[in-house]
C-alpha cells in the first residue's frame, strides 16, 4: 500500500525554509536553462520563420550570404522568363535584391553594430507575407527614402521616422516603420533597389528572389538554375535557406545551455541530496513507525522519491516563472558569418517548457535515489531505537 | 584558532552533507569562472589593443571597401608612423568549420606595424621575399598540423576566389589564429571590383597623443571622396566588435547572478540544517558559560571553513585545467582562455560572502536563545 501524499506534504510544509531553498536552487538551475535554450530559440524561430514554401532564393554560386552573392543583370533576365514561376498579369513574381551593411551606434552607447539593408523591388513584398508598415508609410519607389523595423528602430541611434542616414553620397530619409511578423526581415532597413543600386554604384545584384508554382515547379527550377554551368548561380528554397543559417548562432547557445543546465543540475541535485538525507535522518523513527504499521519497504522509496519530485515541480514552476517575463523581450547580436545584426525576441515555447518539466523533475528524482533507498532499508528495530 | 579542532570536529561529524555541499560548491564556483573567462575573452580586444594604433575603414561600414590608393595620402599625415592595408579576406581552409581569420597585407612593412607579432629573421625574410608567401600563428599550427614550405588553399565566398599559399613562417604574439599574406599577391586575383580595394588600413602613429588628431585628419582627407573613411583607435574598434554582440554581457553576468544565488540557498540551507541539529548543543555549550559570540563564531566558522574548501577546489581546479588544457583553439575568435587573476580573487571573494551570508540568520538566532529554550529544542 502506498503512503497517502498527504504525509509528504505535511512534511514539505512543516521544513519551510529547507523546501523552498531546494526548490528555488532547481528553479534558477530550471530557470537559467529556460532562459539560455529560450535565446537560442528565438534566434531559430525567427529564421525557420523567415522562409516561404515556394520561394526560391538564387545566389552567386560558392557564395555563403546574400551579402557576398552577385547576381548580374544579364543573369536575372535570363532567370526571368522561366518556366514555373508564378505571374502576376504578364509580370513574372520575381524579385532583384541588393544588400549591403550600415554601421549604426546603439542606442545610448558610443558603438554599435553593422544593420542589413535591403534594397527591395515592386515584387519584393508580393513575396513576402507578413510585411505591413507600422508608422508613417512605405517608400516611394526611384527616392531615396527607407522603412526601417521596428525592432531595428529602437534598439539604433538615427533610424526613426525623419531621421535621414547617408550611402556614400546619397541621403536617405525614413519615411516609416515597418514589422514583418517577427521574421529576419525585422533586422533590416529597406529601401528601393534601383535607388540603392545607383547609390553605392553596384551594377549587380545580391540575390534574386522568386515564386514558384508548385512544389515539382520550384524542385526543376531549382535543379535548372543550379546546374547551368553558364550561370555560375544556385538556387535554394528560401526555407532551406534560413533554416540552414540556424546552426551556427544557436548550436552555440543550445551547448551553452546544456553545459550550465548541466553543471548546475549537478549543484543542485547535490543540494536536494542533502535536504532529502535530512528529512529521512529526522524521520527516522517515524519510518520504523510506519514499517510497524505495515507499510513496505517499497512504500517508504516511493514516498521519499515522491516528495522530492514535489520539491523539483515547485522549482520548475519558480523557474518558468522566472523565464517566462523574457518573452516579451527583444533583442539582438551578431551573425558572425556577417557582422550584421540579428534582432529577435526570447521565445519561452510550450516545448521548451516541457524540457524545464522534464529537467527539473530528472533532478528531483536523482537526487532523491539514494537517500530514499537508505529510508526503505532500516531495519524496523534499529528506526524506532533511533534518537 | 583554540576552536579550530572543534569547527573541524562539527564538519567531519557529517561527512556526506560536508561533501556533498563541497561538491555543489565545487561545481558552481567552476561554472562561475569559466564563465566569467568567457566574458573576459569576449571584451578583451580592447585591452589587447596597441594604444599607438588606428584602424581606419569606410564611413558606411565594413561592407565597403576603400581604395588601396588612400594607403600613400594617409601615410602623409603627419604624425603618422606606417600604415599598410588589412584586408579581411574571409577565407574558408577545406570546410567551413575551420574557422580562421585571415589578411591581406603589405609584408614589407607588416612587422613595422604590428610590433607585439614575433618571428624570426630568416622567417621574416623568407616571408617578405615571397609573394605567395603567407604566416601563420602558432595556434593554427597546434590545430591544422601548417608547417613551413606547406601550400595552403583558402576559399574565400567574398571574393569567389581559391587562392593556394605557401607557408613561410610561424608567428607569436598577437592573435595566434591568424593567417597573414601578401595583399599583392591577392589583389592580382580578385574579380575586377575588388582590384585594387581594401577592407581596412592599419596605421601607427609616433605618440598616443597624436592618435585622436590622426583620425580626424585621415577622415577629413576622404569626407568628399567616393571612399569617406571612418578612422578610431584600435582600442574604439575593438570595442565595436564587443557592442555587436549586444546584450551578451548583460546576459552572462544574470547568469553568473543566478548561479550565485543559488549557492547561497544550497549553503543556507546546510548551515540551517547544521545549526537546527545541533540547538540542544548550544544550550549546553550556553549552560557551562560559552559567550553568544563564540558559539555563533564557531558556526560562521564552519561555514567559512567549508566555503574555502569548496572555493579552494572549485576555482583553483578551474584555474589548473584551463592553464593546462587550451580551449581557445576550438572557439572561434577566442584568443586564449585562461581566468585571470581578477576572475579568480572575484570568485573567492564571492565564495567567501556566500559563506557568511549563509550562515548569519542561523548562528544569530541560535545563539541568542536561551538556555532553556535551547535545551528545549527537540530536533
Amino acid at each position: 500500500m502506498a503512503l497517502p501524499l498527504k504525509y509528504n506534504f505535511r512534511n514539505l510544509t512543516v521544513r519551510k525554509s529547507s523546501t523552498l531553498a531546494t526548490a528555488f536552487s532547481i528553479g534558477l538551475t530550471v530557470g537559467v536553462f529556460l532562459m539560455v535554450m529560450a535565446l537560442a530559440r528565438g534566434i531559430d524561430l525567427t529564421l525557420t520563420s523567415s522562409g516561404e514554401p515556394l520561394n526560391l532564393i538564387v545566389l552567386r554560386e560558392g557564395s555563403t550570404a546574400e551579402l557576398n552573392s552577385s547576381v548580374s543583370r544579364e543573369n536575372l533576365s535570363n532567370l526571368m522568363y522561366l518556366d514555373g514561376i508564378v505571374r502576376e498579369g504578364d509580370q513574372p513574381l520575381v524579385a532583384p535584391e541588393l544588400l549591403t551593411l550600415i554601421y549604426k551606434a546603439r542606442k545610448g552607447m558610443s558603438q554599435g553594430s553593422n544593420v542589413t539593408i535591403r534594397g527591395v523591388g515592386p515584387m519584393s513584398n508580393k513575396l513576402r507575407s507578413g510585411f505591413k508598415t507600422v508608422a508613417g508609410r512605405m517608400f516611394q519607389p526611384g527616392l531615396a527614402e527607407a522603412v526601417v523595423s521596428r525592432r531595428i528602430a529602437e534598439r539604433f541611434q538615427g533610424l526613426d521616422v525623419g531621421d535621414k542616414f547617408r550611402i556614400q553620397a546619397t541621403d536617405y530619409t525614413v519615411v516609416g516603420l515597418f514589422e514583418s511578423g517577427g521574421k529576419a526581415f525585422e533586422s533590416e532597413i529597406w529601401v528601393d533597389v534601383n535607388s540603392l543600386a545607383s547609390a553605392t554604384k553596384r551594377e549587380t545584384f545580391s540575390s534574386v528572389l522568386l515564386r514558384a508554382k508548385d512544389q515539382t515547379a520550384l524542385e526543376s527550377l531549382a535543379k535548372r538554375i543550379t546546374d547551368d554551368q553558364r550561370l555560375h548561380l544556385k538556387a535554394v528554397a528560401e526555407r532551406t535557406f534560413y533554416e540552414d543559417q540556424q546552426g551556427a548562432a544557436s548550436g552555440v547557445l543550445k551547448g551553452l545551455a546544456v553545459f550550465i543546465g548541466f553543471i548546475m543540475a549537478v549543484g543542485a541535485g547535490f543540494a536536494g541530496m542533502n535536504t532529502m538525507y535530512a528529512a529521512v535522518a529526522r524521520r527516522t523513527k517515524e519510518i520504523g513507525t510506519l514499517r510497524v504499521l505495515g507499510f513496505r519497504r517499497r512504500s517508504i522509496l516511493m514516498s521519499f522519491v515522491l516528495e522530492s519530485v514535489a520539491i523539483a515541480l515547485i522549482g520548475v514552476g519558480i523557474g518558468i516563472l522566472l523565464a517566462l517575463p523574457l518573452n516579451f523581450v527583444s533583442t539582438g547580436t551578431a551573425n558572425f558569418t556577417t557582422f550584421s545584426e540579428i534582432a529577435f525576441n526570447f521565445r519561452v515555447t510550450p516545448e521548451l517548457m516541457l524540457w524545464a518539466l522534464i529537467f527539473g523533475v530528472g533532478i528531483g528524482f536523482l537526487g532523491s535515489l539514494l537517500p530514499s533507498i537508505r529510508a526503505s532499508r532500516f531495519r524496523i528495530v534499529d528506526a524506532l531505537r533511533s534518537a | 584558532m583554540k576552536f579550530g579542532k572543534l569547527i573541524l570536529k562539527n564538519i567531519l561529524r557529517n561527512k556526506r552533507r560536508t561533501l556533498l555541499t563541497i561538491s555543489s560548491l565545487v561545481v558552481s564556483l567552476f561554472l562561475i569562472v569559466t564563465l566569467a573567462t568567457i566574458l573576459t575573452e569576449f571584451t578583451q580586444g580592447n585591452e589587447r589593443a596597441s594604444p599607438l594604433r588606428l584602424i581606419t575603414r569606410h564611413a558606411v561600414s565594413l561592407g565597403f571597401t576603400l581604395p588601396v590608393s588612400q594607403q600613400q595620402r594617409i601615410a602623409t599625415v603627419p604624425g603618422v608612423r606606417s600604415v599598410i592595408p588589412f584586408s579581411w579576406f574571409g577565407g574558408i581552409y577545406k570546410d567551413e568549420k575551420n574557422f580562421f581569420a585571415n589578411f591581406a597585407v603589405d609584408a614589407s612593412k607588416f612587422r613595422e606595424v604590428m610590433t607585439e607579432i614575433k618571428m624570426s629573421e630568416p622567417e621574416w625574410q623568407a616571408f617578405i621575399s615571397d609573394k605567395q608567401g603567407a604566416i601563420v600563428g602558432q595556434k593554427l599550427v597546434k590545430l591544422y598540423g601548417f608547417s613551413i614550405g606547406q601550400r595552403v588553399t583558402l576559399r574565400s565566398p567574398i571574393y569567389d576566389r581559391t587562392v593556394e599559399f605557401i607557408v613561410r613562417g610561424i608567428c607569436t604574439g598577437g592573435d595566434e589564429k591568424t593567417l597573414f599574406f601578401h595583399h599583392d599577391y591577392v589583389n592580382e586575383l580578385v574579380p575586377a571590383w575588388a582590384k585594387d580595394q581594401v577592407s581596412t588600413f592599419s596605421i601607427l602613429a609616433n605618440s598616443a597623443e597624436d592618435v585622436p588628431r590622426i583620425a580626424q585628419a585621415v577622415d577629413s582627407i576622404f569626407i568628399n571622396t567616393d571612399a569617406p573613411t571612418k578612422t578610431e583607435s584600435e582600442r574604439d574598434f575593438a570595442i565595436s566588435f564587443e557592442t555587436m554582440m549586444g546584450g551578451v554581457k548583460q546576459f552572462m553576468y544574470g547568469i553568473m547572478g543566478a548561479i550565485t544565488f543559488s549557492l547561497l540557498l544550497v549553503m543556507g540551507n546546510t548551515m540551517a540544517m547544521t545549526v537546527r541539529e545541533r540547538t540542544r548543543e548550544v544550550g549546553m555549550l550556553k549552560a557551562l558559560g560559552f559567550q553568544r559570540g563564540t558559539i555563533a563564531g564557531l558556526f560562521v566558522g564552519e561555514a567559512l571553513l567549508v566555503t574555502t574548501v569548496g572555493a579552494v577546489i572549485g576555482i583553483g581546479g578551474a584555474a589548473l585545467l584551463f592553464r593546462s588544457v587550451d580551449l581557445s583553439l576550438y572557439i572561434p575568435n577566442f584568443q586564449s582562455f585562461v581566468p585571470t587573476r581578477g576572475t579568480l580573487l572575484a570568485a573567492f571573494v564571492v565564495s567567501i560572502f556566500v559563506g557568511l551570508l549563509s550562515v548569519v540568520y542561523s548562528a544569530y538566532r541560535v545563539s541568542g536563545m536561551t538556555i532553556a529554550e535551547a535545551l528545549r529544542s527537540t530536533e
